[in-house]
């Protein structure tokens, strides 16, 4: 139903830039060649699945209704391994011997899509990356082709700090594992904390540690009132667990996104309790205000998610399965002529995902803001909403 | 908090990891003694231990039967690896051993993974209380177990290599394979046994960390390379010396990472490692090998 609505009114832009599409020359009929790549092997896979499933959805949808204007999606799907060297070479076969039109989602690691990055943008191709690394899209200039559906740590931190001003907490910890994803939230910390007031302490984790007992004696001893774990690992469960031990449960102890997951919940068993977790809406999507635009949007994405794979939709389903429609929303603006897709993306305002509403530009190739971001928890094993805006 | 109760804290903090260290590392040892190899295999039958025991607690939620048996399960699968892998090997030698051990590592990790799957698993601790509170620190009783049950586990070995049969076999057969082969000694045999206790050993590690840690398909090769540090601290073959360098090595990540910086931990723990084999090069209980020409 609802996707009836919106291919009504995406209708009226793609009529008005027909014209323009056909003289590109591209033939109504034709498949639209689209190519990923995903890690559904290696230790990415949990992510990588997911993915997977998300984008697959995203493709039945589209061809269900007919396509993009009037070209089937045919979708060309490579596993990346969770090797970087794996992922490049598969990228050079979608470019040179599959000749997609267009790369939706690069291999569920930031490494990995860094690294296929420069490579779409060489062969202008337009890339959607469902990977979290600012660096994927910037600077703009290098990046013409390249744009992401996800959210950025910087607005995340932001949207903390916000919290965090509302709780009048000033002095903080940041828990970060030693990979890109957790370095990646020290450097936009550093930029966020002097401009909220936040006096921050940073400490590191390797993510294979079985033991954060040291860390969380030195946050415990320093007097941080809050503490933010930024991991995606098992040891966010470790940081869980021994935080209880030490009685820093008492404190507000914030997870990032990367580790919103019902799994890692169970995992960490009685002591889930004491944790919020800085998310995009969609673990939450029915508790949402119907005012929400994205509440329609989630809970249609759980229904058709549930129907197809029978298991719930992730965030990471949902980041794929936008990169997906951000492509065929734009498309449609530029009148179905691919050439023409970054421009059309730019056009993007205020578009309803399932993880954000997404609003590009040519300065900004990542769609989310703050936002996008709500604070929950996990009480009756369930994520439930905390803190709206 | 008073430094001092801090550093009681890392104390046992580092016991507890120094102790799984140990129990890894007195698996690298046994298997050393008796092939003069290192089987780099070690870390993926800690993952297994871990793994097993989440599987069948699941099935009979029983925390006990469950890493009884699995340690059990994973004992078999080394004798049943020593047996497929090792024991066919034409013209065994130690560099063949090693390398054949890595192959033996990467195919248990894909077998770990397509039976047992890719998310991480764990199990409640072995005890009601999870925490304990003793003169101004708090202890998980889970560290408790694991101190306990690798000090039952080391004690239960120095008797049975110094005074059953099968020990001495197994120490005559590492001091001289020939020799040994004379006095009817099965030296075949002595392989697949150490392979066994090896095995029982990580599976053990695994699975009383697991609790604490969670147990994925691919933390072995971590495990792996901290026993095998921990091993060439305390001297490469040495029982004593396994449980000495894993416990330095544990201590020397807590505090380490406490009072100079956990962006270091690792880092500062094999600078140590590095600086203590520069002095003395087999370790510290480890002996030089004499070769007399």
């Amino acid at each position: 139903m609802n996707l009836g609505r919106r291919s009504f009114l995406q209708l009226i832009p793609g009529a008005a830039l027909a014209a323009s599409g056909a003289r590109a020359g591209w033939a109504a009929g034709e498949p639209l060649r689209v190519g990923s790549i995903l890690s559904v092997t290696g230790p990415a896979a949990f992510l990588g699945e997911d993915m997977k499933a998300g984008l697959q959805l995203a493709v039945e949808e589209i061809n269900a209704a007919g396509g993009i204007n009037g070209r089937k999606i045919a979708w060309t799907f490579y596993d990346a391994e969770s090797q970087t060297q794996k992922a490049l070479s598969a990228t050079r076969r979608l470019i040179s011997q599959d000749k997609v039109e267009l790369i939706l989602s690069g291999g569920n690691m930031s490494g990995i899509a860094l690294a296929m990055a420069p490579m779409a943008e060489a062969a202008k191709i337009p890339f959607i990356s469902s990977e979290g690394a600012l660096a994927i899209v910037t600077p703009v200039a290098e990046r013409k082709w390249v744009f992401k559906s996800t959210v950025d740590d910087e607005d995340v931190l932001e949207r903390i700090a916000d919290f965090l001003e509302k709780k009048k907490i000033k002095k903080v910890a940041l828990l970060a594992d030693s990979s890109g994803f957790g370095q990646g939230a020290v450097t936009q910390m550093k930029k966020v904390g002097p401009r909220r007031n936040l006096d921050v302490m940073y400490e590191t984790f390797d993510p294979a540690d079985t033991d954060m007992l040291p860390q969380l004696t030195r946050i415990r001893d320093g007097g941080a009132e809050a503490v933010i774990c930024w991991t995606v690992t098992p040891a966010g469960v470790v940081f869980i667990k021994q935080a209880q031990q030490l009685g820093l449960d008492k404190k507000t102890l914030i997870h990032s996104y990367g580790f919103v997951s019902p799994h890692y919940m169970n995992l960490a068993g009685d002591a889930a309790k004491s944790i919020l977790l800085a998310s995009l809406k969609l673990p939450v999507g029915d508790q949402l205000p119907d005012r929400d635009p994205l509440k329609g949007e989630i809970l249609k994405l759980f229904k058709n998610y549930q129907a197809r794979f029978n298991r719930p939709a992730s965030l990471y389903a949902a980041e794929s399965y936008d990169a997906a429609m951000l492509a065929k929303e734009a498309l449609i603006k530029v009148g179905g002529d691919v050439s023409k897709l970054p421009e059309g993306l730019e056009k993007i305002k205020k578009f309803a995902g399932t993880s954000g509403e997404f609003t590009f530009s040519p300065e900004k190739h990542s769609g989310l803001s703050k936002k996008d971001i709500v604070l929950i928890n996990w009480r009756d094993g369930r994520f439930n909403l905390v803190d709206y805006d | 908090m008073q430094t001092g109760s801090a550093a009681l804290q890392l104390l046992v903090a580092g016991i507890g990891t120094g102790s799984i260290y140990a129990l890894i590392a007195l698996g690298f040892n046994v298997v050393f003694k008796s092939t003069g190899a290192m089987n780099f295999a070690q870390g993926e039958w800690v993952v297994m231990g871990g793994m097993i025991s989440a599987l069948l607690f699941a099935s009979f939620s029983n925390i006990g039967i469950a890493c009884v048996a699995a340690v059990l399960i994973v004992m078999m699968v080394g004798i049943l690896s020593e047996r497929l892998v090792i024991w066919p090997l034409r013209r065994p030698n130690t560099l063949l051993i090693t390398l054949v051990s890595i192959g033996l590592a990467i195919f248990t990790r894909s077998l770990v993974m397509m039976i047992l799957g890719k998310k991480p698993v764990g199990y409640p601790a072995f005890s009601q209380t999870a925490t304990l509170t003793v003169g101004g620190i708090t202890i998980q009783t889970q560290t408790l177990w694991i101190i306990g049950l690798t000090l039952a586990f080391l004690v239960i070995m120095h008797f049975f290599f110094e005074r059953s049969i099968i020990g001495k076999a197994l120490r005559a057969a590492a001091a001289d394979r020939d020799a040994a082969a004379i006095v009817g000694v099965k030296v075949e045999t002595t392989v697949m046994l150490s392979f066994a206790i090896a095995a029982f050993a990580g599976a053990l590690a695994g699975a009383i960390i697991t609790p604490l840690t969670l147990s994925s398909y691919d933390q072995g090769a971590m495990f792996g390379f901290k026993g095998f540090s921990a091993a060439m601290l305390g001297g490469v073959g040495s029982l004593p010396g396994a449980v000495i360098g894993g416990l330095a090595l544990g201590l020397l990540e807590a505090f380490g990472s406490f009072y100079i910086s956990s962006d270091f931990k690792d880092a500062i723990a094999f600078a140590v490692l590095l600086l203590i084999l520069f002095v003395r090069p087999s370790g510290f209980l480890g002996r030089a090998d004499v070769v007399k020409v």
